[in-house]
C-alpha cells in the first residue's frame, strides 16, 4: 500500500512505451489513467487553482525530461557550496513540508516521474566516465525527496547497482522517509549514502507534513547502517525560534544514542533560507507557520536567512554538540558565507572547489 | 416583460436587496442628471405578490424617493418569468454596460453567487471572474469572498483607498477586532500601497510571534507618543511608526545597529564623513563615504581618517563576533 495517495495518472503520450511507464500503471492498477497529448495546457490549468502545489501532490504525471538530467547543484553567488551533483529523476514530492523550496521553484505542480531512464543512465554514465580522476557526488534529493517516489516505481533499486558499479561516483539518497525495506538486500558496495533530513519531533509535526517521525528516521537510518550503507545527516533547514537549543541537542543525544557516528559519513547544517517569492507561497498554505517569524533578512544572492548573528550562534552550538559526541564527524555548512564559516569553525574553505576537495578526500577515506 | 410602465413608489419593495450589489453608491451625479434630464433608462422590477422586486435601478428608484417623485417608469417582469439567478444576471449584465462595478460590488455579487444563488466554485471562475474582468484564478474568488464579509468601516477604508488586492488578502488575515483597531491608525497615517503592505506584514507577524493582539501593538507607548505628535505630518508619523514596528519585529538588528550607532557616534566623526555597515551586517566590512569642497576640507577628513584605526570603537566595529571562534576541524 502507498505510504501516500494518488488520485490520478496523467500520461504523456510520449511517454506511454516506455518501461518505466508500463512498470508504474502495472503497479497501480485502480488509479485512473488520463492520456495526455499537451502537457503544457494541463499544467496551465492546474496552476489557476487556489493550491496547484497541494493538488499536484495526489496527481502523477509520466513524461519525458528533454535536456540536461545532470546538474550542478545551482548554489548561490558568494556562497561556498560543496559541488554536488542533481539528478533530475523526478520533480515535486507528496511530503508537504513549510519550507519546501519546490514550492516556489517548480512551474509543473504535479509529482512528476520522467520515464525515459534508459537516457538518464546513460548521461550518467557518460558524465563520470569523463570525469575519471574525480570522485562525484550525485543525488536525486535536489528536486524532490530520494524515496518518495519508490513505492510507485523502484527509483533506488535501479540506481543503487548501477552506481555500485561505478569507481568515481557515490550516489546520495536524501530523505524524510521512512521506507528502506527495499534497499537493505541491494548490492550497494558503499557506492550508496542514504542520509535523512532532521529537525526536532516538534519541528517535524509543525512543518514537515506527510514525513517519517524522528524516532521513524532514526531507526531506519540504524537499520540502513547494519546493512553497511554510509549514511548522513541533515540538519537543514535549522529553524531557530525560542527553545531551539533544547530540541536540538535533545535531537542530537537522540539520534546519537542509536547510531554510530564512525559510520556517519558527513553531517550538513543548514539555517532556514528562502528567496522571497517562497514567503508568499507557503503563507498562503500553511497559515500557521511559524517559520518566516525570525529575523530573516536578504543577502547578496536575494536569499533570506537569519541575521548572521543567529546563524552564526545556531551553528557554533549544534558544532559544539556534534563534536562532543564525536570530534572526527565531518561537519560542513549548506550554502553559508566564507565569513561564516570562519567564525564557525575557526577556518574556511578558500572557494567551493577546495570544500569539494574535502570531500573527495573524506569519500575516499570512508570507502577505505 | 411587460411594456413600460409608471409604477407608483409605494409600490416598490425598497427593503428586498436580493439583486442589490451596491455598496457606498455616488448618488449625487446621478441625482443632478435626473434633475437636469429625467429618467433616460427605465429601471427593471419584478412582480411580487400585490408588489414590487427591484431588479436593476436601486440607485434610481432611491433618487426618485429622495426627489418625492410619485411614480417611476419601469419595465416589469412577471412574477414566473424568471427565476432568480436569471434576474440577477440580467441585473449584472445591464450595470456592467453601464456603470460597472466597484471592488466591494463585485465582491458582494460574488458572494452572493456562492452563497445565495450557490453557484458552483468552479462555474462560477469560469463564467463570472472573467465578466467582471477578474482573472479566472481560485485564489482571486478568495480574495472577493473574504472582501465580502469584511466591516463595512474595514470596506469603505478599502474602497476609499483604492487598496490593492494582495493588502485585502493580508486584511483578511486579521480577525475582525484586529481590522477595526487598525483603522484608526491608518487613517492618521500616509499609506501608499507598499506602506501599507509593511505595515500589515509587520503588525502580523508580531501579534503572531508574541501572541499578542494587534491593537495591543498599536497602543503600545511608542507608537502612541508618535501618533500624538501634533507637529508631525502624516508622512514623518508613517516612517516613524514604521521604523518602531521595524525595532519590535527584529529586536537582535536593533541592538546590533544601536551599538553601532552608538560606536559611530563616539567617534566624533567631521560632517562631512559618514560610516556604514553592510546591508543587514551580512558579509564583513564598513564603508566610509565623504564630501569636500575645498582642499583644507579634504586635509581634515583625511586627518580624520588618519586616526580612526588607533580608535577603540573604529576597532570594536571590526571584531563584532570574531572573538567567539573556535577552531574546529572538517
Amino acid at each position: 500500500m502507498l505510504p501516500f495517495q494518488i488520485e490520478k495518472i496523467y500520461l504523456d503520450e510520449k511517454a506511454e512505451n516506455d518501461w518505466v511507464s508500463q512498470a508504474v500503471l502495472k503497479g497501480l492498477p485502480n488509479t485512473p489513467v488520463e492520456r495526455v497529448q499537451d502537457k503544457r495546457s494541463l499544467i496551465k490549468q492546474y496552476l489557476s487553482m487556489q493550491d496547484p502545489i497541494g493538488v499536484g501532490k495526489t496527481h502523477l504525471l509520466l513524461t519525458h525530461f528533454y535536456g540536461r538530467r545532470l546538474k550542478p547543484c545551482p548554489g548561490t553567488s558568494s556562497h561556498i557550496c560543496c559541488g554536488y551533483h542533481v539528478i533530475n529523476a523526478m520533480t515535486n514530492c507528496p511530503m508537504d513540508c513549510s519550507y519546501c523550496v519546490l514550492q516556489g521553484y517548480l512551474n509543473n505542480p504535479f509529482l512528476t516521474l520522467y520515464t525515459n531512464w534508459d537516457d538518464l543512465l546513460q548521461e550518467i554514465d557518460t558524465f563520470l566516465s569523463g570525469n575519471f580522476g574525480s570522485f562525484l557526488r550525485l543525488g536525486t534529493g535536489e528536486l524532490s525527496d530520494s524515496l518518495a517516489l519508490d513505492s510507485i516505481f523502484p527509483i533506488s533499486q535501479v540506481l543503487i547497482p548501477f552506481f555500485a558499479q561505478r569507481s568515481n561516483g557515490i550516489l546520495e539518497l536524501k530523505t524524510k522517509s521512512d521506507e528502506v525495506d527495499h534497499l537493505l538486500h541491494l548490492n550497494h558496495q558503499g557506492k550508496t549514502v542514504v542520509s535523512w533530513s532532521l529537525n526536532p519531533q516538534k519541528m517535524i509535526e509543525e512543518e514537515e507534513i506527510r514525513t517519517a517521525s524522528l524516532r521513524e528516521r532514526i531507526d531506519v537510518a540504524k537499520r540502513c547502517q547494519r546493512a553497511g550503507y554510509p549514511i548522513g545527516f541533515h540538519f537543514d533547514p535549522i529553524i531557530y525560534d525560542e527553545g531551539w537549543e533544547k530540541e536540538y541537542s535533545e535531537t542530537i543525544e537522540h539520534l546519537f544514542s542509536q547510531i554510530d557516528p564512525k559510520r556517519v559519513i558527513w553531517i550538513s547544517l543548514g539555517g532556514f533560507r528562502y528567496l522571497s517569492k517562497l514567503k508568499g507561497i507557503a503563507k498562503e498554505r500553511f497559515p500557521n507557520t511559524k517559520i518566516f517569524l525570525g529575523e530573516l533578512f536578504p543577502g547578496k544572492d536575494a536569499k533570506f536567512r537569519y541575521f548572521k548573528e543567529i546563524r552564526v550562534e545556531m551553528y557554533q552550538k549544534m558544532l559544539g554538540w556534534l563534536k562532543g559526541v564525536n570530534p572526527d564527524l565531518f561537519i560542513y555548512l549548506c550554502m553559508e558565507s566564507q565569513e561564516v564559516w570562519e567564525k564557525v569553525f575557526g577556518w574556511a574553505p578558500k572557494n567551493s572547489h577546495h570544500l569539494n576537495q574535502l570531500f573527495e578526500k573524506r569519500v575516499r577515506e570512508f570507502l577505505k | 416583460m411587460k411594456p413600460i410602465q409608471k409604477i407608483p413608489l409605494e409600490q416598490i419593495d425598497l427593503s428586498d436587496e436580493t439583486f442589490s450589489v451596491n455598496f457606498m453608491p455616488d448618488l449625487q451625479r446621478l441625482r443632478s442628471s435626473i434633475e437636469e434630464r429625467g429618467l433616460i433608462q427605465p429601471v427593471l422590477l419584478r412582480e411580487k405578490g400585490d408588489r414590487y422586486q427591484i431588479v436593476c435601478g436601486f440607485r434610481r428608484i432611491s433618487v426618485y424617493h429622495e426627489l418625492g417623485n410619485p411614480e417611476i417608469e419601469a419595465r416589469v417582469f412577471k412574477e414566473k418569468e424568471m427565476d432568480d439567478l436569471g434576474l440577477f444576471c440580467v441585473s449584472l449584465h445591464e450595470n456592467l454596460t453601464t456603470r460597472g462595478f466597484n471592488t466591494l460590488e463585485k465582491a458582494i455579487a460574488l458572494d452572493k453567487l456562492v452563497h445565495y444563488f450557490q453557484i458552483d466554485p468552479i462555474v462560477l471562475i469560469k463564467t463570472f471572474l472573467p465578466l467582471f474582468s477578474l482573472e479566472p484564478h481560485e485564489k482571486i474568488l478568495k480574495t472577493y469572498l473574504s472582501l465580502a464579509r469584511m466591516e463595512n468601516e474595514v470596506k469603505s477604508y478599502i474602497l476609499e483607498e483604492e487598496v490593492s488586492r494582495s493588502n485585502i488578502r493580508i486584511l483578511s488575515h486579521f480577525n475582525s477586532e484586529d481590522r477595526m483597531a487598525l483603522l484608526p491608525l491608518f487613517s492618521s497615517l500616509k499609506l501608499g500601497e507598499n506602506r501599507l503592505r509593511e505595515m500589515l506584514t509587520l503588525l502580523e507577524e508580531i501579534s503572531q510571534r508574541d501572541q499578542i493582539r494587534v491593537k495591543d501593538i498599536i497602543h503600545r507607548p511608542e507608537i502612541q507618543a508618535i501618533l500624538s505628535q501634533k507637529e508631525f505630518t502624516p508622512s514623518q508619523k508613517t516612517e516613524l511608526v514604521k521604523k518602531g514596528l521595524i525595532d519590535f519585529r527584529y529586536p537582535k538588528m536593533r541592538q546590533m545597529e544601536k551599538g553601532f550607532e552608538k560606536k559611530r557616534r563616539d567617534l566624533n566623526l567631521p560632517p562631512h564623513l559618514s560610516l556604514h555597515h553592510q546591508p543587514f551586517f551580512e558579509g564583513g566590512g564598513l564603508r566610509i563615504e565623504f564630501q569636500f569642497e575645498t582642499m583644507e576640507e579634504f586635509r581634515s577628513i583625511l586627518s580624520s581618517l588618519s586616526v580612526l584605526p588607533e580608535k577603540k570603537e573604529f576597532q570594536e566595529m571590526f571584531e563584532v563576533g570574531k572573538d567567539q571562534s573556535i577552531a574546529h576541524s572538517l
